[in-house]
């Protein structure tokens, strides 16, 4: 089990704007050269979400995620976060990259990445120092990654490895998380150890947004969730969005999973590989 | 009193002569720089940048000469009139590379291997010109030897340049330390922190350049990328924190370039590139084959043991 340290900071520091949308995307457009992989998407997610980004490969999940950060050109569109222009704000936000995004043969420990979540706080010439370290121990105690602190990332398994990223975001104790396939390629025990996690944070009054790829599980994970084929197939909470009808016109009507409701035995998505184009 | 003389006092002690030490010292100390830059040029993956913005200087070095002949009536073959050639042919083949991907469908490699063919092939044809216009041009003699690297022509105004470079470099690196860390590792993450992740990226560019270009001269335009790389993935396999690897690269990239430097004004009188990195390369192979964890040994012996464990009986599984 997930043992969770208190947070410095304490609950609800996600929901000090309680008058607007934590994230509110409006007409968003990214592209890589000239083929926008995201096309006029709009949506808002409530403070305090746990919310799912769920499409099929090349819908352009990811490439929502950059594009909001700004690490993708925007064509067109309108990104806020707690109401302001998230390019001159970044403290609100922490990113969770794929893991394979990254050569975990970098000589660093687990303490040193996990201390990375501190450098945009510190800013230009600080290193961190006694407060920084207590932190990110902190983190990697909520991931339960406090023994491998001395240990060298190119020694962690795929599931360890993930929740390095983990602390590393946690460390940022930011309101709006952005996690980008958190689960590819973790065991089992690892995913339910995160998804813990990931609801445990929600309920701090946090917002979490997941790139996700298991159709079946996004009714037991997620509160809201948002259908993307490039466009904004239907966004908002699952009970309402996350139906046959509306996954299947993601998906192109290839969808062999039953959804929730469904008198049929649960299969994951077997069709779908963790990796996308980047 | 310069910086110079208590290292020349010391060595006449040992009745070396003073030219040996400054071209020792100077060897060492673009050994140190190159490997210890090199370690970001080679976690990068950016050994070819490398290469080329070295080849390409061949072209501003000549370059540079023939404007100083016009200028001044004779040609100069100090560091002070030809590094600035070289970082501009250099990164001028850098910046025409980009282009060329920005705005075709070239890709990288192709791009800036058009970009060495282009300026290396115009330096020699360069060089070749300047050693036909002879007796006009007084003083090209050895202007040949930025080929191969020559530590022995190194006077004590270059060295003193090597050394405030080299200081510059240091303190760049120091001061942007943790930026270069975390850009290098994971650069997608450093931008959704807010960092500056353009000047970052140009500042590491810039340490790279001036890296090669003041090794140029001791180990030559065709061999430079060796000592940034070979170093580097010496020191690799010893250390598992950043520090520690820039450390024992600059260590490894100091040792050859002394020694390389020696052998090299030794009565052999051979090109020093060659015999700088045979030796960084011995050290690489030693390392590679030695080194407790990563070496070639350390692994076979893991998985010997491995296989024997398993012959008794299940493998303990990891908790994850």
């Amino acid at each position: 089990m997930m043992r969770f340290a208190p947070r410095s900071s304490g609950p609800g520091k996600g929901s000090r704007d309680d008058s607007g949308p934590a994230l509110e995307i409006a007409g968003l457009s990214v592209a890589y050269d000239a083929v926008p992989a995201v096309w006029n998407a709009s949506f808002d997610v409530a403070p305090g979400t746990l919310m799912a980004i769920v499409g099929p490969n090349g819908a352009g999940k990811s490439t929502l995620l950059k594009g909001l950060l700004g690490m993708l050109p925007r064509l067109a569109g309108r990104v806020r976060v707690f109401g302001r222009d998230p390019a001159h704000d970044r403290g609100e936000i922490a990113y969770v990259p794929q893991r394979s995004s990254v050569d975990w043969d970098f000589p660093a420990t687990v303490l040193d990445v996990v201390l990375m979540g501190t450098y945009g706080r510190l800013g230009w010439f600080r290193r961190p120092g006694k407060k920084e370290r207590a932190a990110a121990l902190e983190a990697l105690q909520m991931v339960e990654m406090d023994e491998f602190k001395k240990r060298q990332i190119a020694e962690l398994s795929g599931g360890q490895q993930q929740r390095v990223f983990l602390a590393r975001a946690l460390v940022q104790d930011a309101s709006l998380y952005l996690m980008d396939e958190p689960f590819a390629g973790v065991d089992a025990v690892t995913e339910r150890a995160i998804v813990m996690l990931l609801k445990r944070l929600r309920d701090e009054g946090r917002t979490i947004v997941v790139v996700h790829h298991d159709l079946s599980t996004v009714p037991d994970y997620f509160d809201s969730v948002t259908l993307l084929d490039r466009r904004v197939i239907a966004s908002g909470p699952v009970s309402e969005v996350f139906t046959r009808a509306r996954v299947e016109e993601t998906y192109g009507g290839r969808v062999r999973t039953a959804l929730p409701g469904e008198a049929v035995a649960s299969v994951t998505d077997q069709d779908a590989p963790a990796d996308e184009p980047r | 009193m310069s910086p110079v003389e208590p290292i020349l006092a010391l060595g006449q002690l040992f009745e070396l002569d003073s030219t040996l030490i400054t071209v020792a010292v100077g060897a060492a100390l673009i050994g140190a720089v190159s490997g210890g830059l090199g370690s970001f040029a080679y976690l990068r993956r950016q050994g070819l940048v490398g290469d080329i913005v070295s080849h390409s200087s061949l072209l501003g070095i000549v370059a540079a000469f023939v404007v100083s002949w016009m200028v001044t009536g004779a040609g100069s073959k100090s560091l002070v009139v030809l590094v600035p050639g070289a970082i501009i042919a250099g990164v001028g083949a850098l910046l025409l590379s980009r282009e060329i991907q920005a705005r075709t469908t070239i890709k990288e490699d192709t791009s800036l291997g058009l970009m060495l063919a282009i300026f290396f092939g115009s330096g020699l044809f360069l060089l070749r010109w300047v050693q036909r216009q002879s007796p006009a041009i007084q003083g090209h003699t050895g202007l040949e030897d930025y080929i191969f690297g020559m530590a022995a022509a190194m006077t004590r105004s270059d060295l003193a340049m090597i050394a405030i470079l080299g200081a510059v470099s240091a303190v760049v690196l120091a001061l942007f330390w943790k930026e270069f860390q975390l850009f290098t590792f994971d650069p997608g993450y450093a931008r959704s922190l807010g960092l500056r992740t353009t000047l970052i990226d140009t500042l590491m560019l810039t340490l790279l350049v001036l890296g090669i270009v003041i090794g140029i001269q001791s180990v030559g335009v065709v061999l430079m990328i060796s000592l940034l790389v070979t170093p580097a993935s010496a020191a690799r396999q010893w250390t598992k924190r950043l520090g520690s690897m820039v450390g024992l690269s600059a260590l490894f990239g100091g040792v050859s370039g002394l020694l390389g430097a020696l052998i090299s004004a030794s009565e052999l009188r051979v090109p020093t590139g060659p015999v700088v990195v045979l030796i960084a390369t011995a050290i690489f192979l030693f390392s590679i084959l030695m080194a407790p964890g990563r070496g070639v040994i350390a692994r076979a012996r893991t998985r010997r043991r491995a296989a024997a464990a398993l012959a008794l009986g299940p493998p303990n599984t990891e908790v994850r």
